[in-house]
Protein backbone atom coordinates (compact mmCIF):
# COMPACT_ATOMS: atom_id res chain seq x y z
CA UNK A 1 0.00 0.00 0.00
CA UNK A 2 1.68 3.05 -1.18
CA UNK A 3 1.18 6.80 0.82
CA UNK A 4 -0.77 9.09 -1.31
CA UNK A 5 -0.66 12.97 -1.14
CA UNK A 6 -3.80 13.80 0.03
CA UNK A 7 -4.98 16.97 1.94
CA UNK A 8 -8.18 16.78 3.92
CA UNK A 9 -9.22 20.27 4.66
CA UNK A 10 -12.50 21.81 6.10
CA UNK A 11 -14.91 21.95 2.51
CA UNK A 12 -16.35 25.12 1.56
CA UNK A 13 -19.96 25.89 1.68
CA UNK A 14 -21.28 25.46 -1.51
CA UNK A 15 -19.14 21.94 -2.01
CA UNK A 16 -21.17 20.69 1.38
CA UNK A 17 -24.24 21.91 0.36
CA UNK A 18 -23.74 20.22 -3.13
CA UNK A 19 -22.54 16.84 -1.39
CA UNK A 20 -25.37 17.03 1.42
CA UNK A 21 -27.72 18.04 -1.10
CA UNK A 22 -27.02 15.03 -3.64
CA UNK A 23 -26.58 12.08 -0.92
CA UNK A 24 -29.97 13.31 0.77
CA UNK A 25 -31.56 13.12 -3.11
CA UNK A 26 -30.26 9.80 -4.06
CA UNK A 27 -31.40 8.02 -0.57
CA UNK A 28 -34.60 9.80 -0.93
CA UNK A 29 -35.07 8.70 -4.20
CA UNK A 30 -33.94 5.25 -3.35
CA UNK A 31 -37.41 5.49 -0.22
CA UNK A 32 -40.69 4.75 -1.87
CA UNK A 33 -42.46 5.54 0.78
CA UNK A 34 -40.47 9.08 1.39
CA UNK A 35 -41.60 9.62 -2.45
CA UNK A 36 -44.76 8.62 -2.20
CA UNK A 37 -45.77 10.64 0.90
CA UNK A 38 -44.16 13.53 -0.68
CA UNK A 39 -45.38 13.41 -3.99
CA UNK A 40 -49.27 12.31 -2.97
CA UNK A 41 -50.26 15.87 -1.12
CA UNK A 42 -49.30 18.00 -4.49
CA UNK A 43 -50.98 15.63 -6.92
CA UNK A 44 -54.29 15.11 -4.77
CA UNK A 45 -54.65 19.19 -4.39
CA UNK A 46 -53.91 19.43 -7.94
CA UNK A 47 -55.89 16.97 -9.07
CA UNK A 48 -59.02 18.01 -7.22
CA UNK A 49 -58.39 21.83 -8.16
CA UNK A 50 -58.27 20.74 -11.88
CA UNK A 51 -61.56 18.97 -11.41
CA UNK A 52 -63.27 21.45 -9.57
CA UNK A 53 -62.31 24.35 -12.09
CA UNK A 54 -63.42 21.94 -14.84
CA UNK A 55 -66.92 21.19 -12.54
CA UNK A 56 -67.32 24.81 -12.33
CA UNK A 57 -67.03 25.71 -15.90
CA UNK A 58 -69.37 23.59 -16.82
CA UNK A 59 -72.30 23.46 -14.50
CA UNK A 60 -73.70 26.49 -14.44
CA UNK A 61 -74.20 27.91 -10.23
CA UNK A 62 -77.91 28.05 -9.59
CA UNK A 63 -79.56 30.69 -7.62
CA UNK A 64 -79.15 29.03 -3.91
CA UNK A 65 -75.30 28.40 -4.26
CA UNK A 66 -74.77 31.72 -5.93
CA UNK A 67 -76.39 33.53 -2.37
CA UNK A 68 -74.49 31.23 -0.39
CA UNK A 69 -71.18 32.18 -2.30
CA UNK A 70 -72.01 35.46 -1.56
CA UNK A 71 -73.09 35.32 2.00
CA UNK A 72 -69.13 33.12 2.34
CA UNK A 73 -67.41 35.11 0.11
CA UNK A 74 -68.84 38.34 0.47
CA UNK A 75 -65.58 39.85 -1.72
CA UNK A 76 -66.75 38.38 -4.93
CA UNK A 77 -70.24 40.28 -4.61
CA UNK A 78 -71.44 41.78 -7.50
CA UNK A 79 -69.03 39.52 -9.85
CA UNK A 80 -71.30 37.73 -12.86
CA UNK A 81 -71.97 34.02 -10.73
CA UNK A 82 -70.43 31.94 -12.98
CA UNK A 83 -66.91 34.02 -13.04
CA UNK A 84 -67.60 33.90 -9.25
CA UNK A 85 -67.91 30.54 -8.54
CA UNK A 86 -64.98 29.63 -11.20
CA UNK A 87 -62.88 33.05 -9.48
CA UNK A 88 -63.76 31.41 -5.99
CA UNK A 89 -62.98 27.76 -6.56
CA UNK A 90 -59.28 28.82 -8.23
CA UNK A 91 -58.48 30.88 -5.33
CA UNK A 92 -59.58 28.04 -2.93
CA UNK A 93 -57.38 25.48 -4.35
CA UNK A 94 -54.54 28.21 -4.50
CA UNK A 95 -54.94 28.34 -0.94
CA UNK A 96 -54.07 24.49 -0.30
CA UNK A 97 -50.95 25.13 -2.83
CA UNK A 98 -49.63 26.66 0.41
CA UNK A 99 -49.97 23.44 1.84
CA UNK A 100 -47.53 21.88 -0.09
CA UNK A 101 -44.71 24.01 1.34
CA UNK A 102 -45.77 23.14 5.14
CA UNK A 103 -46.53 19.66 4.25
CA UNK A 104 -44.18 17.93 1.59
CA UNK A 105 -40.54 19.14 3.19
CA UNK A 106 -41.60 18.66 6.69
CA UNK A 107 -41.21 14.48 5.56
CA UNK A 108 -38.11 15.20 3.78
CA UNK A 109 -36.46 16.86 7.10
CA UNK A 110 -37.44 14.83 9.54
CA UNK A 111 -36.63 11.81 7.82
CA UNK A 112 -33.58 13.43 7.31
CA UNK A 113 -32.33 13.55 10.65
CA UNK A 114 -34.71 10.60 12.32
CA UNK A 115 -33.46 8.49 9.05
CA UNK A 116 -29.33 9.61 10.26
CA UNK A 117 -30.17 9.22 14.03
CA UNK A 118 -31.58 5.46 13.40
CA UNK A 119 -28.69 4.51 10.95
CA UNK A 120 -26.04 5.64 13.13
CA UNK A 121 -24.50 8.00 10.39
CA UNK A 122 -24.84 10.94 12.39
CA UNK A 123 -21.21 10.06 14.45
CA UNK A 124 -19.51 9.76 11.16
CA UNK A 125 -20.85 12.93 9.44
CA UNK A 126 -19.89 15.04 12.16
CA UNK A 127 -16.68 13.40 13.05
CA UNK A 128 -15.51 15.45 9.11
CA UNK A 129 -14.27 18.67 9.82
CA UNK A 130 -17.32 20.45 8.66
CA UNK A 131 -19.47 22.97 10.87
CA UNK A 132 -22.86 22.23 12.37
CA UNK A 133 -24.34 25.65 11.00
CA UNK A 134 -22.87 24.80 7.84
CA UNK A 135 -24.34 21.24 7.76
CA UNK A 136 -27.52 22.52 9.48
CA UNK A 137 -28.01 24.70 6.06
CA UNK A 138 -27.31 22.12 3.87
CA UNK A 139 -29.90 19.73 5.54
CA UNK A 140 -32.27 22.52 4.96
CA UNK A 141 -31.93 23.35 1.70
CA UNK A 142 -31.71 19.69 0.71
CA UNK A 143 -35.49 19.79 2.04
CA UNK A 144 -36.11 23.00 1.02
CA UNK A 145 -35.13 22.89 -3.08
CA UNK A 146 -37.08 19.80 -3.84
CA UNK A 147 -40.28 21.09 -2.10
CA UNK A 148 -40.13 24.69 -3.31
CA UNK A 149 -39.69 23.15 -7.27
CA UNK A 150 -42.54 20.86 -6.82
CA UNK A 151 -44.94 23.55 -5.77
CA UNK A 152 -43.95 25.55 -8.42
CA UNK A 153 -44.32 22.78 -10.84
CA UNK A 154 -47.90 22.35 -9.36
CA UNK A 155 -48.85 25.49 -9.77
CA UNK A 156 -47.77 26.15 -13.46
CA UNK A 157 -49.73 22.57 -14.49
CA UNK A 158 -52.77 24.15 -12.53
CA UNK A 159 -52.26 27.49 -14.58
CA UNK A 160 -51.62 25.22 -17.56
CA UNK A 161 -54.99 23.35 -16.53
CA UNK A 162 -57.60 26.38 -16.29
CA UNK A 163 -56.19 28.11 -18.76
CA UNK A 164 -56.89 25.13 -21.21
CA UNK A 165 -60.48 24.61 -19.81
CA UNK A 166 -61.18 28.10 -20.78
CA UNK A 167 -61.84 29.62 -17.50
CA UNK A 168 -61.03 33.71 -17.66
CA UNK A 169 -62.00 34.27 -14.11
CA UNK A 170 -60.00 31.24 -12.71
CA UNK A 171 -57.02 32.56 -14.83
CA UNK A 172 -57.26 35.84 -13.64
CA UNK A 173 -57.85 34.52 -9.77
CA UNK A 174 -54.47 32.35 -10.38
CA UNK A 175 -52.40 35.00 -11.84
CA UNK A 176 -53.59 37.39 -9.77
CA UNK A 177 -49.85 39.69 -8.51
CA UNK A 178 -50.56 39.06 -4.87
CA UNK A 179 -50.60 35.00 -5.44
CA UNK A 180 -47.87 35.01 -8.15
CA UNK A 181 -45.78 36.40 -5.22
CA UNK A 182 -47.25 34.26 -2.99
CA UNK A 183 -46.22 31.04 -5.14
CA UNK A 184 -42.51 33.07 -5.96
CA UNK A 185 -41.46 34.72 -2.21
CA UNK A 186 -43.87 32.82 0.28
CA UNK A 187 -43.89 29.26 -0.42
CA UNK A 188 -39.94 29.33 0.07
CA UNK A 189 -40.21 30.99 3.09
CA UNK A 190 -42.38 28.96 4.44
CA UNK A 191 -40.74 25.81 3.26
CA UNK A 192 -37.68 27.15 4.99
CA UNK A 193 -40.35 27.46 8.10
CA UNK A 194 -41.75 23.99 7.89
CA UNK A 195 -37.87 22.27 6.97
CA UNK A 196 -36.35 24.27 10.31
CA UNK A 197 -39.86 23.05 12.41
CA UNK A 198 -39.13 19.51 11.44
CA UNK A 199 -35.47 19.34 12.10
CA UNK A 200 -36.12 21.24 15.44
CA UNK A 201 -38.85 18.16 16.65
CA UNK A 202 -36.53 15.66 15.28
CA UNK A 203 -34.02 16.33 17.70
CA UNK A 204 -36.58 15.65 20.35
CA UNK A 205 -38.40 12.54 18.84
CA UNK A 206 -37.11 9.28 17.63
CA UNK A 207 -40.37 7.76 15.51
CA UNK A 208 -40.94 9.64 11.90
CA UNK A 209 -44.95 9.59 12.94
CA UNK A 210 -44.53 11.11 15.84
CA UNK A 211 -42.75 13.92 14.16
CA UNK A 212 -44.98 14.03 11.46
CA UNK A 213 -47.96 14.44 13.91
CA UNK A 214 -46.12 17.44 15.93
CA UNK A 215 -45.01 18.74 12.46
CA UNK A 216 -48.58 18.83 11.15
CA UNK A 217 -49.59 21.35 13.36
CA UNK A 218 -47.56 23.83 11.10
CA UNK A 219 -50.23 23.50 8.51
CA UNK A 220 -53.07 25.20 11.22
CA UNK A 221 -51.73 28.74 10.72
CA UNK A 222 -51.38 28.77 7.09
CA UNK A 223 -55.30 27.29 6.56
CA UNK A 224 -57.04 29.50 8.82
CA UNK A 225 -55.05 32.64 7.14
CA UNK A 226 -56.32 31.53 3.73
CA UNK A 227 -60.03 30.57 4.17
CA UNK A 228 -60.06 34.14 6.18
CA UNK A 229 -58.30 35.76 3.00
CA UNK A 230 -60.53 33.75 0.72
CA UNK A 231 -63.99 34.63 2.33
CA UNK A 232 -62.95 38.15 2.83
CA UNK A 233 -62.79 38.39 6.39
CA UNK A 234 -59.31 38.98 6.24
CA UNK A 235 -58.11 41.19 2.81
CA UNK A 236 -54.35 40.73 2.67
CA UNK A 237 -53.75 43.57 0.70
CA UNK A 238 -50.16 44.56 -0.58
CA UNK A 239 -49.22 46.04 2.91
CA UNK A 240 -50.26 43.24 4.49
CA UNK A 241 -48.80 40.94 2.49
CA UNK A 242 -45.49 42.58 2.89
CA UNK A 243 -45.68 42.56 6.72
CA UNK A 244 -46.42 38.70 6.17
CA UNK A 245 -43.46 38.37 4.46
CA UNK A 246 -41.29 40.02 6.88
CA UNK A 247 -43.16 37.92 9.84
CA UNK A 248 -42.33 34.51 8.05
CA UNK A 249 -38.47 35.91 7.45
CA UNK A 250 -38.41 36.70 11.07
CA UNK A 251 -39.54 33.06 12.01
CA UNK A 252 -37.54 31.83 9.50
CA UNK A 253 -34.68 33.37 11.15
CA UNK A 254 -35.83 32.57 14.68
CA UNK A 255 -35.77 28.80 14.14
CA UNK A 256 -32.94 28.19 12.16
CA UNK A 257 -31.45 29.55 15.16
CA UNK A 258 -33.19 27.35 17.76
CA UNK A 259 -32.41 24.48 15.16
CA UNK A 260 -28.83 25.16 15.48
CA UNK A 261 -28.67 25.80 18.79
CA UNK A 262 -30.06 22.01 19.59
CA UNK A 263 -28.03 20.80 16.65
CA UNK A 264 -24.83 20.79 18.43
CA UNK A 265 -21.87 18.35 17.61
CA UNK A 266 -22.62 17.45 21.71
CA UNK A 267 -25.89 17.33 22.06
CA UNK A 268 -26.49 14.82 19.11
CA UNK A 269 -23.76 12.75 20.18
CA UNK A 270 -24.69 12.40 23.98
CA UNK A 271 -28.15 13.73 24.66
CA UNK A 272 -30.29 12.85 21.27
CA UNK A 273 -31.79 9.19 22.01
CA UNK B 1 9.76 8.87 18.21
CA UNK B 2 7.76 11.94 17.98
CA UNK B 3 4.55 12.30 20.32
CA UNK B 4 1.69 12.64 17.98
CA UNK B 5 -0.59 12.80 20.20
CA UNK B 6 -0.76 13.78 23.84
CA UNK B 7 -3.46 14.48 26.66
CA UNK B 8 -2.75 16.46 30.00
CA UNK B 9 -5.66 15.76 32.90
CA UNK B 10 -8.33 15.27 30.30
CA UNK B 11 -11.37 15.13 31.94
CA UNK B 12 -15.06 14.71 30.53
CA UNK B 13 -17.93 15.01 32.90
CA UNK B 14 -21.55 14.37 32.28
CA UNK B 15 -23.32 15.79 35.26
CA UNK B 16 -22.44 13.63 38.18
CA UNK B 17 -20.91 11.23 36.13
CA UNK B 18 -17.08 11.45 35.48
CA UNK B 19 -16.43 9.17 32.31
CA UNK B 20 -12.94 10.51 31.33
CA UNK B 21 -11.02 11.21 34.62
CA UNK B 22 -7.46 12.98 34.44
CA UNK B 23 -5.98 10.99 31.36
CA UNK B 24 -2.17 11.79 30.59
CA UNK B 25 -1.33 9.97 27.45
CA UNK B 26 1.41 9.85 24.93
CA UNK B 27 0.78 8.15 21.71
CA UNK B 28 3.98 7.96 19.65
CA UNK B 29 3.56 8.61 15.51
CA UNK B 30 3.83 5.27 13.40
CA UNK B 31 2.70 3.52 16.21
CA UNK B 32 -0.35 0.93 17.04
CA UNK B 33 -1.61 1.94 20.10
CA UNK B 34 -3.74 -0.36 22.24
CA UNK B 35 -6.76 0.80 24.46
CA UNK B 36 -8.05 -1.34 26.43
CA UNK B 37 -10.35 -1.24 29.35
CA UNK B 38 -13.46 -2.85 30.66
CA UNK B 39 -17.08 -1.72 29.57
CA UNK B 40 -18.41 1.46 30.44
CA UNK B 41 -14.18 2.06 31.12
CA UNK B 42 -14.78 5.41 29.50
CA UNK B 43 -12.78 4.16 25.96
CA UNK B 44 -15.52 5.91 23.31
CA UNK B 45 -16.02 9.14 25.38
CA UNK B 46 -11.98 9.57 25.13
CA UNK B 47 -12.61 8.59 21.09
CA UNK B 48 -14.85 11.45 21.28
CA UNK B 49 -12.77 14.05 22.89
CA UNK B 50 -9.47 13.41 21.27
CA UNK B 51 -11.98 13.59 17.45
CA UNK B 52 -13.14 16.86 19.01
CA UNK B 53 -16.30 15.27 18.74
CA UNK B 54 -17.36 16.13 22.32
CA UNK B 55 -15.32 19.18 24.75
CA UNK B 56 -13.63 17.96 27.69
CA UNK B 57 -14.82 19.65 31.49
CA UNK B 58 -10.78 20.12 32.07
CA UNK B 59 -7.35 19.55 30.70
CA UNK B 60 -6.34 19.44 27.52
CA UNK B 61 -4.83 17.51 24.78
CA UNK B 62 -2.66 17.84 20.95
CA UNK B 63 -3.96 15.89 18.53
CA UNK B 64 -2.01 16.07 15.15
CA UNK B 65 -0.03 18.89 16.43
CA UNK B 66 -3.16 20.60 16.89
CA UNK B 67 -4.92 21.69 19.82
CA UNK B 68 -8.27 20.37 21.24
CA UNK B 69 -10.99 23.32 21.93
CA UNK B 70 -9.10 25.78 19.66
CA UNK B 71 -7.89 24.10 16.45
CA UNK B 72 -11.06 21.50 16.33
CA UNK B 73 -11.66 21.56 12.35
CA UNK B 74 -8.24 20.74 11.88
CA UNK B 75 -8.04 18.00 14.25
CA UNK B 76 -10.91 16.19 12.82
CA UNK B 77 -9.35 16.78 9.04
CA UNK B 78 -6.35 15.09 10.64
CA UNK B 79 -8.10 12.05 12.23
CA UNK B 80 -9.96 9.67 10.92
CA UNK B 81 -12.34 7.14 13.31
CA UNK B 82 -14.48 4.23 13.04
CA UNK B 83 -17.05 4.45 15.43
CA UNK B 84 -18.52 1.30 17.32
CA UNK B 85 -21.79 1.22 14.09
CA UNK B 86 -20.51 1.20 10.61
CA UNK B 87 -23.00 4.31 10.02
CA UNK B 88 -23.19 4.11 6.14
CA UNK B 89 -26.09 5.27 3.81
CA UNK B 90 -27.49 2.27 3.37
CA UNK B 91 -29.50 2.85 0.06
CA UNK B 92 -26.31 4.34 -1.36
CA UNK B 93 -23.60 2.50 -3.55
CA UNK B 94 -20.13 1.90 -1.86
CA UNK B 95 -18.77 4.40 -4.21
CA UNK B 96 -21.32 6.88 -3.44
CA UNK B 97 -20.86 6.48 0.25
CA UNK B 98 -17.47 6.77 -0.17
CA UNK B 99 -17.53 9.96 -2.69
CA UNK B 100 -19.73 11.61 0.03
CA UNK B 101 -17.22 11.35 2.52
CA UNK B 102 -14.36 12.70 0.63
CA UNK B 103 -16.44 15.94 0.11
CA UNK B 104 -16.77 16.40 3.76
CA UNK B 105 -13.14 16.32 4.12
CA UNK B 106 -12.34 18.87 0.98
CA UNK B 107 -11.11 16.23 -1.24
CA UNK B 108 -10.80 16.98 -4.88
CA UNK B 109 -13.34 15.00 -6.97
CA UNK B 110 -10.13 13.97 -8.78
CA UNK B 111 -8.59 12.56 -5.47
CA UNK B 112 -11.93 11.81 -3.75
CA UNK B 113 -12.10 9.15 -7.33
CA UNK B 114 -8.25 7.84 -6.50
CA UNK B 115 -8.93 7.31 -3.55
CA UNK B 116 -12.38 5.53 -3.32
CA UNK B 117 -10.52 3.14 -6.23
CA UNK B 118 -7.82 2.43 -4.12
CA UNK B 119 -9.39 1.82 -0.82
CA UNK B 120 -12.11 -0.75 -2.58
CA UNK B 121 -9.99 -2.36 -3.97
CA UNK B 122 -7.59 -2.65 -1.13
CA UNK B 123 -10.94 -3.97 0.85
CA UNK B 124 -11.51 -6.29 -1.79
CA UNK B 125 -15.09 -4.44 -3.09
CA UNK B 126 -14.36 -3.17 -6.10
CA UNK B 127 -15.75 -5.44 -8.48
CA UNK B 128 -19.19 -4.45 -5.79
CA UNK B 129 -18.46 -1.35 -5.50
CA UNK B 130 -22.00 -0.04 -7.76
CA UNK B 131 -24.59 -2.12 -5.44
CA UNK B 132 -26.47 -0.53 -2.48
CA UNK B 133 -24.68 -0.92 0.56
CA UNK B 134 -28.02 -2.25 2.54
CA UNK B 135 -26.82 -5.60 0.31
CA UNK B 136 -23.59 -6.17 1.97
CA UNK B 137 -22.69 -8.48 4.86
CA UNK B 138 -21.71 -7.39 8.41
CA UNK B 139 -17.86 -7.76 7.07
CA UNK B 140 -18.15 -5.87 3.94
CA UNK B 141 -20.21 -3.01 6.10
CA UNK B 142 -17.19 -2.76 8.75
CA UNK B 143 -14.89 -2.79 5.91
CA UNK B 144 -16.23 -0.16 3.91
CA UNK B 145 -16.37 1.35 7.26
CA UNK B 146 -12.56 1.38 7.51
CA UNK B 147 -12.13 2.82 4.21
CA UNK B 148 -14.59 5.70 4.90
CA UNK B 149 -12.12 6.22 7.85
CA UNK B 150 -9.18 6.24 5.93
CA UNK B 151 -9.94 7.74 3.02
CA UNK B 152 -8.53 10.98 3.29
CA UNK B 153 -5.19 9.70 5.06
CA UNK B 154 -5.27 10.60 8.62
CA UNK B 155 -2.29 11.00 11.05
CA UNK B 156 -4.20 9.40 13.54
CA UNK B 157 -7.20 6.65 12.81
CA UNK B 158 -8.74 6.27 15.40
CA UNK B 159 -10.51 2.28 15.40
CA UNK B 160 -13.29 1.34 17.95
CA UNK B 161 -13.61 -2.57 18.06
CA UNK B 162 -12.99 -2.88 14.05
CA UNK B 163 -12.91 -6.32 14.24
CA UNK B 164 -16.19 -6.99 16.39
CA UNK B 165 -18.15 -9.21 14.03
CA UNK B 166 -15.80 -10.09 11.55
CA UNK B 167 -15.56 -13.40 9.59
CA UNK B 168 -12.09 -14.77 10.21
CA UNK B 169 -10.96 -13.72 6.32
CA UNK B 170 -12.60 -10.28 6.87
CA UNK B 171 -11.04 -9.50 10.47
CA UNK B 172 -7.07 -10.97 9.22
CA UNK B 173 -7.81 -8.23 5.93
CA UNK B 174 -8.35 -5.55 8.44
CA UNK B 175 -5.73 -7.02 10.29
CA UNK B 176 -3.52 -6.73 7.51
CA UNK B 177 -4.59 -2.73 6.66
CA UNK B 178 -3.87 -2.32 10.38
CA UNK B 179 -0.10 -3.08 10.10
CA UNK B 180 0.25 -1.35 6.06
CA UNK B 181 -1.14 1.50 7.43
CA UNK B 182 1.40 1.50 10.29
CA UNK B 183 3.82 0.70 7.60
CA UNK B 184 2.96 4.52 6.33
CA UNK B 185 3.78 5.64 9.26
CA UNK B 186 0.41 6.15 10.25
CA UNK B 187 -0.61 6.10 13.99
CA UNK B 188 -3.38 3.63 15.02
CA UNK B 189 -5.24 4.25 17.90
CA UNK B 190 -7.51 0.50 18.96
CA UNK B 191 -10.10 0.20 20.94
CA UNK B 192 -10.84 -3.23 21.26
CA UNK B 193 -11.71 -6.12 23.59
CA UNK B 194 -9.89 -8.45 21.78
CA UNK B 195 -6.99 -9.07 23.22
CA UNK B 196 -5.50 -11.25 21.05
CA UNK B 197 -5.53 -8.87 18.45
CA UNK B 198 -4.23 -6.50 20.84
CA UNK B 199 -1.20 -8.63 21.52
CA UNK B 200 -0.86 -9.01 17.83
CA UNK B 201 -1.44 -5.41 15.96
CA UNK B 202 -0.13 -3.41 19.15
CA UNK B 203 3.08 -1.81 20.22
CA UNK B 204 1.98 -0.65 23.05
CA UNK B 205 -0.95 -0.85 24.77
CA UNK B 206 -2.65 1.21 27.25
CA UNK B 207 -5.09 -0.28 30.27
CA UNK B 208 -7.98 2.13 31.14
CA UNK B 209 -10.81 2.88 33.61
CA UNK B 210 -11.47 6.66 33.31
CA UNK B 211 -7.90 7.44 33.28
CA UNK B 212 -4.56 4.77 32.36
CA UNK B 213 -3.49 2.04 34.95
CA UNK B 214 -0.70 0.95 32.77
CA UNK B 215 0.95 1.51 29.43
CA UNK B 216 3.56 -0.61 27.86
CA UNK B 217 4.46 -2.80 24.98
CA UNK B 218 2.45 -6.23 25.84
CA UNK B 219 5.92 -8.28 26.10
CA UNK B 220 6.86 -5.78 28.37
CA UNK B 221 3.89 -6.29 30.99
CA UNK B 222 4.38 -10.02 30.87
CA UNK B 223 8.01 -9.70 31.61
CA UNK B 224 7.46 -7.43 34.70
CA UNK B 225 4.35 -9.93 35.83
CA UNK B 226 5.53 -13.12 34.92
CA UNK B 227 9.02 -12.80 34.51
CA UNK B 228 10.56 -14.30 30.15
CA UNK B 229 9.60 -17.80 30.36
CA UNK B 230 11.15 -20.51 27.84
CA UNK B 231 9.93 -24.08 27.62
CA UNK B 232 12.33 -26.98 26.97
CA UNK B 233 9.94 -29.64 26.06
CA UNK B 234 12.16 -32.87 26.12
CA UNK B 235 11.97 -36.64 24.88
CA UNK B 236 11.71 -39.00 27.27
CA UNK B 237 10.23 -36.33 29.81
CA UNK B 238 12.65 -34.63 31.91
CA UNK B 239 14.60 -36.58 34.77
CA UNK B 240 15.35 -34.80 37.83
CA UNK B 241 19.24 -34.63 37.20
CA UNK B 242 18.16 -32.77 34.46
CA UNK B 243 16.04 -30.20 36.28
CA UNK B 244 19.23 -29.86 38.34
CA UNK B 245 21.59 -29.05 35.36
CA UNK B 246 19.38 -26.16 34.65
CA UNK B 247 19.27 -24.78 37.74
CA UNK B 248 22.92 -24.66 37.73
CA UNK B 249 23.38 -22.50 34.40
CA UNK B 250 24.41 -19.05 35.11
CA UNK B 251 21.57 -16.20 34.55
CA UNK B 252 18.51 -18.95 35.41
CA UNK B 253 16.10 -17.32 38.00
CA UNK B 254 13.53 -20.55 38.17
CA UNK B 255 13.38 -23.63 36.76
CA UNK B 256 10.50 -26.04 36.86
CA UNK B 257 8.82 -29.28 35.85
CA UNK B 258 5.84 -28.89 34.23
CA UNK B 259 3.47 -31.30 32.02
CA UNK B 260 6.90 -33.02 30.44
CA UNK B 261 8.23 -30.01 29.95
CA UNK B 262 11.26 -27.65 32.17
CA UNK B 263 9.50 -24.20 32.15
CA UNK B 264 12.82 -21.64 33.00
CA UNK B 265 12.57 -18.06 33.94
CA UNK B 266 15.53 -16.22 33.25
CA UNK B 267 16.97 -12.96 33.16
CA UNK B 268 18.79 -12.67 29.81
CA UNK B 269 16.59 -15.51 27.66
CA UNK B 270 18.68 -14.76 24.56
CA UNK B 271 22.16 -15.56 26.33
CA UNK B 272 20.89 -18.04 28.69
CA UNK B 273 18.47 -20.36 26.22
CA UNK B 274 21.86 -21.30 23.82
CA UNK B 275 23.80 -22.76 27.40
CA UNK B 276 20.69 -24.24 28.43
CA UNK B 277 20.48 -25.97 25.26
CA UNK B 278 24.17 -27.20 25.23
CA UNK B 279 23.90 -28.25 29.37
CA UNK B 280 21.04 -30.48 28.37
CA UNK B 281 22.20 -31.99 25.23
CA UNK B 282 25.48 -32.71 26.90
CA UNK B 283 23.46 -34.58 29.92
CA UNK B 284 22.27 -36.53 27.74
CA UNK B 285 18.47 -35.21 27.59
CA UNK B 286 16.67 -35.05 23.77
CA UNK B 287 15.28 -31.90 23.04
CA UNK B 288 12.22 -32.26 21.25
CA UNK B 289 11.58 -28.30 21.32
CA UNK B 290 12.28 -24.73 22.68
CA UNK B 291 9.93 -22.13 22.92
CA UNK B 292 9.09 -18.59 24.80
CA UNK B 293 6.55 -18.81 27.03
CA UNK B 294 3.48 -16.67 26.60
CA UNK B 295 1.28 -15.78 29.04
CA UNK B 296 -2.19 -15.08 27.33
CA UNK B 297 -2.89 -11.25 27.80
CA UNK B 298 -6.17 -12.25 29.18
CA UNK B 299 -3.85 -13.04 32.58
CA UNK B 300 -1.92 -9.90 32.14
CA UNK B 301 -5.15 -7.93 31.59
CA UNK B 302 -7.06 -9.14 34.42
CA UNK B 303 -4.13 -9.25 36.67
CA UNK B 304 -3.69 -5.11 36.28
CA UNK B 305 -7.53 -4.59 36.17
CA UNK B 306 -7.86 -6.38 39.55
CA UNK B 307 -4.76 -4.66 41.29
CA UNK B 308 -6.21 -1.22 40.19
CA UNK B 309 -9.65 -2.28 41.80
Amino acid sequence: MSAVAVVARQPSRGALARAVCVREWREALGNRILVGMTLLPPIVILAAGIAAVAAAAANPPNERDVQALYAAAPAVEGLDPKEAVQGFIATYFLILFMLIPTVVPLTMAIYSVIGEKSARTLEPLLAAPVGVGELLFAKSLASTIPSVIVTWIAYAVYLASVTSLGSRAAVLAVTAPRWVLAIVVMVPLLTLLSVNLGILISTRVNDVRVAQQIGGLVVVPVVGLGIAQVTGRVVINNEAFIQFTALLVAADAAVFLLAKLAFQRENILVRWR
Amino acid sequence: MQIVLRTEGLTKRFGRLTAVDRLDLEVREGEVFGFLGPNGAGKTTTLRLLCALIAPTSGGAEVAGWRLGRDDARIRASVGILTEQPGLYERLSAWENLLFCAALYGLDPATARSQAERFLRLMGLWDRRREAVATFSRGMKQKMAIARAALHEPRILFLDEPTTGLDPDAAKTVRELIVALRGEGRTVFLCTHNLDEADRLCDRIAFFRRHVIRIDSPDELRAELYGRATEFRLLPAPRAEDLARVRAVDGVREARLENGSIIVEAQDPLRTNPLLVRTLIDGGAEIAYVTERKPHLEDVYLRIVEAAE
